[in-house]
């Protein structure tokens, strides 16, 4: 079978998804992951591994340097890419929402400032409800924004809430739910199906043990 | 030089040296190829109305395409497809020439916004052919053999891949649950992104759980014949089952000329509803990242044109070919000797020399300074 290149976003999801990948068969030796290597292989050496920022790993699927990638749902929305999603892991799960400092009312404003590192997912939710906004690009931080009067509100994932409460912010409403995706490029899944099957399966299996 | 004049458009590019003979190579062995097979050639207009693309191509695909209006106000595009021009010709200008109708073509088109970010060209070249009054399986299978020649002559006959699926079987089940426009929408999109899980969820309130099960797995993943043998297990309707039973006929002939290697059946393929009405094909080639061909039957075009007729057609991505790894050998000329330096005492001997070499048919390059 010919070799998977999976694309593995660094960060939040890095940790979970190379322990998931371990119990699907899919192992990388200690040595090597404490390198700082960027592509490795796998103890089978079926699968290379690439570690990329979140937000590249739909570049490369897409183009079809890696066949697959592990990403989560939100960038995989903000990249308005076009790849197959055979499988939802159920890793690095967490809320889209949007938040406003505590009492403070957003339904009485004729435009709302929004800020956020998801530019796109903003847009269509607003869009979708007929709301006219102010979209701010942001890179991090976001929490800052409405407090220093940049934004009205922010679109933003939360995990367990902290963060927003500790900034004197609350939700107004949930946009959606995100998890990680299996992603895979629309040729490769064709050529190579025997070992995305394969790797398909074997996730699966891995999934269902650890239920 | 200033910015504006250095810099090109997005998505725009040069090709020049073995790069732009490589993609004349690959288009003139597929038109000689398409006159192998009888097929005519046509050239359309560049520029066309733009409510041809509308009903050509549908809103959504034609919305892409570079928009400006004549000087009657009447909105015009650049063509982004061949096939609708080629499809209105058939219905008019040669609507009195005997059936079939074999058309082929090579030309630009142009799409103001890119399909994806890894197809981000704006201006592409297309190869294809169109067979136009005929819906037999033996039409579809023309095509097919007609695509495949094409691969075959490239030599990547072991590393290409064609995957076909009948847009009826998907119609059939969709109409047989009562889905409404939204419905049929979220359907399509979960089979067309392969999200078995969600489809199985999506399908549960409107199947049984095991029916759903099944419908979920026969779509995420494409195979031989057994992928119809498990279709046919499904609760089964009309339309569906003509949509298996075409693609039964077509691979019946394709195991006895033992082509089954280059095709598989691929039920999921579910892209463009809104304009194929029976056999869907896309063509993959290795180490490409994404499609470098697709095609389909389209009964419905023509009739937008006032003259209802089957068709069916194909479309190959030059420039995703010319930037196949596996051709990068194809250098396209045909400059095996050397050039000669013609030579002379005066510029009339220079000329006299040069043209008496070029006329045995030497390749010859002048020195200019004197």
């Amino acid at each position: 079978m010919p070799k998977l290149t999976i694309a593995v976003a660094k960060g939040r999801l890095q940790d979970e998804g190379l322990a998931l990948l371990e119990n699907a068969g899919a192992g990388i030796s200690s040595a090597a992951l404490s390198s700082r290597r960027l592509a490795v292989e796998d103890e089978t050496g079926s699968y290379r591994l690439i570690f990329v920022k979140p937000a590249d790993v739909p570049v490369y699927v897409e183009h079809g340097i890696a066949d697959c990638g592990v990403v989560g749902l939100d960038i995989l929305l903000e990249s308005g890419t076009d790849l197959l999603q055979p499988l939802t892991l159920p890793l690095g799960i967490c809320r889209i929402v949007v938040a406003a400092p505590v009492g403070v009312s957003l339904s009485d404003r004729g435009m709302l400032r929004v800020a956020t590192k998801y530019p796109r997912i903003a847009s269509a939710h607003f869009g979708a409800h007929g709301r006219p906004v102010e979209i701010i690009q942001l890179s991090g931080s976001v929490e800052l924004a409405p407090h220093l009067g940049l934004a009205d509100c922010i679109v933003d994932l939360v995990e367990t809430g902290r963060t927003l409460r500790d900034n004197g912010l609350q939700e107004i409403e949930v946009i959606g739910t995100s998890s990680a995706r299996l992603v895979v490029n629309r040729a490769s899944y064709q050529l190579k199906a025997e070992a995305i099957g394969a790797l398909l399966d074997a996730l699966k299996a891995a999934l269902k043990t650890n239920a | 030089m200033s910015e504006v004049l250095s810099k090109i458009p997005n998505g725009m590019r040069y090709y020049f040296g073995a790069e732009a003979r490589r993609r004349r190579a690959i288009e003139e062995t597929a038109m000689s190829i398409f006159a192998g097979w009888s097929y005519e050639e046509i050239t359309t207009p560049t520029v066309d109305y733009h409510s041809l693309f509308e009903h050509g191509m549908g809103n959504v695909e034609a919305r892409r395409a570079f928009r400006f209006t004549d000087v009657d106000g009447q909105l015009l595009a650049l063509r982004p497809d061949v096939t609708s021009a080629a499809a209105r010709a058939a219905a008019t200008l040669l609507a009195e020439q005997a059936r079939p109708l074999r058309l082929c073509y090579a030309a630009s088109v142009f799409r103001q916004q890119p399909q994806s970010h890894a197809e981000w060209r704006r201006e592409s070249t297309q190869i294809g052919c169109e067979l136009i009054g005929e819906n037999t399986p033996v039409a579809d299978l023309e095509l097919l053999a007609v695509a495949g020649e094409v691969f075959e002559r490239l030599n990547l006959g072991g590393s290409y891949l064609i995957t076909l699926n009948d847009v009826r079987f998907f119609n059939g089940v969709a109409a047989d649950l009562g889905l409404d426009e939204d419905g049929r929408e979220r359907m399509r999109r979960l089979i067309d992104a392969r999200n078995a899980a969600e489809l199985e969820l999506f399908l549960a309130s409107f199947a049984a759980k095991v029916e759903a099960a099944e419908f979920a797995r026969l779509t995420q993943l494409s195979g031989k014949r057994e992928i119809l043998n498990a279709a046919r297990q499904l609760r089964s309707n009309s339309e569906s089952n003509a949509a298996l039973d075409r693609l039964e006929a077509l691979w019946n002939v394709i195991e006895s000329l033992k082509w089954q290697d280059r095709f598989e059946i691929d039920l999921g393929d579910v892209a463009r509803l809104d304009y194929y009405t029976g056999l869907t094909f896309k063509i993959y080639v290795r180490d490409a990242g994404t499609k470098v061909g697709s095609g389909g039957r389209y009964d419905g075009l023509t009739a937008s044109f006032g003259r209802t007729e089957p068709a069916v057609g194909f479309v190959l991505d030059v420039d995703a070919l010319t930037e196949l790894p596996l051709l990068r050998q194809i250098d396209g000329s045909d400059q095996t000797d050397a050039a000669r330096r013609p030579a002379g005492a005066n510029v009339a001997e220079l000329f006299r020399d040069a043209v008496a070499k070029r006329q045995q048919g030497e390749r010859v390059i002048l020195t200019l300074q004197r």
